[in-house]
């Protein structure tokens, strides 16, 4: 079993990625190594293990033997890795060969990856600190060139590089996607090894193999069993083949910094297929009015297929919505009823703001409302139907008004009552004037008598604001996020212990335990 | 009324036991005497007895207002100043009573932040507001407290960095002459560390460089620890959030301002761990790194407020 320990010995060998080994303690991101503890001795970890791969097979079957040290001193590493060039081929299939690895390498190298999550950072706040989605002109005014913020930026900047729309931009999704794949080589080329290094761990039988391990010390009196049964008492994972023993801890925190990064993977990937395979749209109903869902929904991507569902017609049953006793909105909620092609009612349910309908993978949300129209009598006469006009007068508060034509609606100055309301609980109503004449309540049956017109408030019919979507993107991110949260809280429970391995066989007494 | 009054008194108690404690601290500095560990008791309980000060205010506004107290600026300022005095408890009994360099950081955070929160400038927001609809749901609970735990650890733990980076510049520059300014912070955060005054005397003397290093070692160790618990915090919260979104706003993700910020410093902490697994980079560099994170958070946290834009306009000011 000596040449196990010994590559050196057999030249032939192809030893390859072993390079690759050597920056683990770089890249994992949850590293425990023990660089600044005092009350644990820094421990250096030697594995020795045996790696099947698949060059591997490939050289005659044959068990390829590494040994690898996980510290950062490793000089004989390197020696290996110049011997062990691939022998057949010529100088360019070589060059081609090996280009998919440097790729990977420079991919998975930890200032780049750092570099580029400075950029990813650097972006966004920029694209928060310049206003988004604005037209070209703004741009231009705000941005001039004759007076350029910093010295250098202008709008030329801004619409080149597209940070008009930062976050669809091609510089912050090429960035994102260099990351992307950083972390996929990152995983692909330190932490995937070493897992299957922790693995396929190889019992080390010959007690000389053992005691030329750095941390190894030697117990005369123990038995094999005794020492499995205390160190599982300590925490550790035991096993035991014949004679030889396994121990090791903290693996959990070597899988956890792959599972951070396969997370963010997977969410990169829903949000990537949230993007270019869903619709969406929005529609402002007045109640009692229908809309079918096909009609609102339009494509994001290219990605995005209809389905059965889109057919299905949707009524708006009634809107309305609660208030607090100081008369501010507390909820809204709509009231609707699913229709199928045949005119069946599939589905009915009241959705308010944070409780959604789900129907055959459309969502549809509550998101705004609007005052549709004033149902009035005039002398008695009607209802008729006023429609109410959103009146921007003071910011973003919603209000809305009418105007009701009074007396010969013939001639050319129109004379009325003006009517405003900020929601559906309360009218207030002008005269012709324009002076204040009073305030109604829908549903209230009281008069108002205005310029010897009798008027009564008979409904306020309020239109629902909804927003709908399809997103097949949406398992997967869920995916992403509870394992991301999951890897995260146990990376941080395992970084609490160093991660240790003893080994340990009898051959003869004594016994030795390799560290 | 009742509520108000008893809300009014659980304030001042709390602002006033926390300013106890900090002028404890400064008296303990300065006078060096030799019955520090009496006073130096006395503050830990007076940390105890803010944290429940802060606890009863908070159950106080939950109990009148009817939702969870986290609607507003005010209210998540009080609930960070919370999570600082937690912190600092959680840290005082885990370690078995023993000083650490941790109190140094949470006891003034908190005072700050309280401070701050009951300052004059937020007064038009001490009232309870309603709940907007789209904050009625049992997320708000998870989504808040988790991101303003997570800013509190945060701030914690860069800050400790913050003063690692002190200590090593200060190193660097050499001014052993006039160091009445920089060996204050230093002194501070070194008599907490150590039990003897003994040791305070003699450390400028021969044992200089042993204990300096020690401390940083300390100090990397204990901002790294609480970062990474601020790091989970932060991202259960942003996930929560992203969750939430997707059942009030029709989407995980709106690059909100808020949203954007939190990411970035999210990005942020996630580089300070990579420069951690680095050896080269270590130590100095991963503390620049958290200092930024230290700055980033409060943008986050209140310059994006301040402007009040976005869909996170809650708890916006409004100085009018």
């Amino acid at each position: 079993m000596e040449t196990l320990l010994n590559p050196s010995k057999t030249p032939n060998l192809f030893i390859p990625k072993t390079h690759l080994f050597k920056p683990y303690f770089r890249h994992s991101n949850f590293n425990p190594q023990p660089h600044s503890s005092f009350n644990r001795r820094p421990v250096s970890i030697t594995i020795t293990c045996k790696v099947k791969t698949s060059q591997g097979r490939k050289n005659d079957g044959k068990n390829i033997s590494k040994k690898i040290v996980l510290t950062d001193s490793a000089p004989e590493l390197s020696n290996e890795e110049i011997k062990a060039k691939p022998k057949g081929g010529g100088k360019a299939w070589g060059v081609i060969k090996k280009f998919p690895k440097r790729v990977l390498a420079i991919l998975s190298n930890l200032p780049l990856a750092i570099g580029e999550m400075f950029t990813v950072a650097g972006l966004m706040a920029l694209g928060t600190a310049i206003d988004q989605g604005e037209s070209p002109e703004y741009y231009f005014q705000k941005y001039p060139e004759e007076n350029p913020i910093f010295g250098f930026f202008t709008w030329r900047w801004v619409l080149t590089l597209g940070f008009d729309h930062m976050f669809s931009s091609p510089v912050f999704l090429g960035t994102l996607i260099l990351l992307g794949t950083s972390l996929m080589a990152c995983t692909y080329t330190t932490q995937i090894p070493l897992v299957k290094v922790a693995r396929r761990w190889s019992f080390l039988q010959s007690a000389d193999s053992i005691r030329k391990q750095e941390f190894s010390d030697t117990l005369p009196q123990a038995s094999v069993s005794d020492l499995g049964v205390i160190l599982m008492g300590a925490g550790y994972e035991v096993f035991l083949k014949g004679p030889s023993l396994y121990a090791f801890k903290g693996l959990a925190g070597r899988f956890a910094p792959i599972g951070v990064h396969l997370a963010m993977l997977l969410i990169m990937a829903g949000g990537t297929l949230s993007a270019t395979g869903s619709f969406r749209g929005s529609v402002t109903v007045p109640q009692g009015l229908n809309f079918v869902m096909g009609d609102v929904l339009g494509p994001t991507g290219f990605l995005s297929t209809p389905t059965e569902a889109f057919n299905t017609e949707v009524h708006v049953n009634k809107f309305y919505m609660d208030y607090y006793d100081s008369g501010e909105v507390s909820q809204f909620h709509t009231d609707l009823s699913l229709f199928d092609m045949n005119g069946k009612e599939v589905m009915r349910k009241t959705l308010s703001v944070n409780d959604p309908l789900r129907y055959g993978g459309i969502t549809i949300y509550q998101t705004d409302w609007s005052f549709s129209a004033l149902q009035i009598l005039k002398d008695g006469e009607g209802p008729f139907n006023l429609a109410m006009a959103p009146l921007t007068i003071n910011g973003d508060k919603k209000l809305f008004g009418t105007f009701l034509p009074v007396g010969d609606t013939d001639s050319s100055n129109v004379k009325g009552i003006s009517m405003l309301a900020r929601d559906l609980q309360s009218i207030v109503l002008y005269d012709k004037q324009g002076k204040f004449a009073g305030v109604r309540r829908p549903n209230s049956k009281l008069p108002i008598e205005i310029d010897g017109t009798k008027i009564v408030i008979v409904d306020a019919i309020g239109s629902s604001g909804l927003d709908l979507k399809t997103d097949p993107g949406v398992p997967a991110v869920y995916a992403g996020f509870g394992a991301l949260m999951l890897t995260t809280c146990i990376s941080y429970l395992s970084h609490a212990q160093v991660p240790e391995i003893v080994e340990s066989s009898i051959s003869k007494k004594p016994d030795s335990i390799g560290g | 009324m009742i509520f108000s009054t008893l809300e009014h008194i659980l304030t001042h108690i709390s602002f006033s036991v926390v300013s106890i404690v900090i002028t404890i601290h400064f008296l303990t500095l300065f006078l060096l005497v030799d019955e520090v560990v009496g006073l130096y008791d006395s503050s830990e309980k007076g940390m105890i007895v803010t944290f429940f000060c802060i606890t009863g205010l908070l159950v106080t506004r939950w109990i009148y207002s009817g939702h969870f107290p986290l609607s507003d600026l005010y209210e998540s300022l009080i609930f960070l100043s919370w999570g600082f005095s937690l912190i600092h408890m959680v840290s005082y009994f885990k370690f078995k009573k023993r000083k650490n360099n941790l109190s140094a950081i949470t006891a003034p955070s908190a005072i700050f932040t309280q401070g701050f929160a009951t300052s004059g400038l937020l007064t038009k927001m001490h009232q309870s507001a309603i709940l907007a609809p789209a904050l009625q749901s049992q997320w708000l609970m998870m989504h808040v407290s988790m991101m303003v735990l997570g800013y509190a650890a945060l701030l914690c733990g860069s800050l400790l960095s913050v003063a690692l980076l002190v200590i090593t510049f200060r190193k660097a520059i050499k001014i052993i002459g006039e160091n009445n300014n920089f060996a204050f912070s230093f002194g501070k955060i070194q008599y907490m560390n150590e039990r003897s005054n003994v040791l305070l005397n003699t450390y400028f003397l021969s044992s200089k460089n042993y204990y300096r290093y020690q401390l940083t070692q300390q100090l990397d160790r204990w901002s790294y620890r609480i970062i990474s618990l601020g790091f989970i915090f932060l991202t259960i919260g942003i996930l929560s959030g992203a969750v939430w979104a997707n059942e009030a706003w029709g989407s995980y993700w709106n690059w909100d301002p808020k949203e954007t910020w939190a990411f970035i410093t999210w990005t942020v902490f996630a580089i300070y761990f990579h420069t951690r697994t680095n050896t080269n980079l270590e130590g100095v560099n991963s503390a620049l790194v958290a200092s930024m994170g230290f700055l980033i958070i409060w943008i986050c946290y209140f310059g994006v407020n301040l402007l009040g834009i976005g869909l996170h306009s809650y708890g916006s000011f409004t100085l009018n």
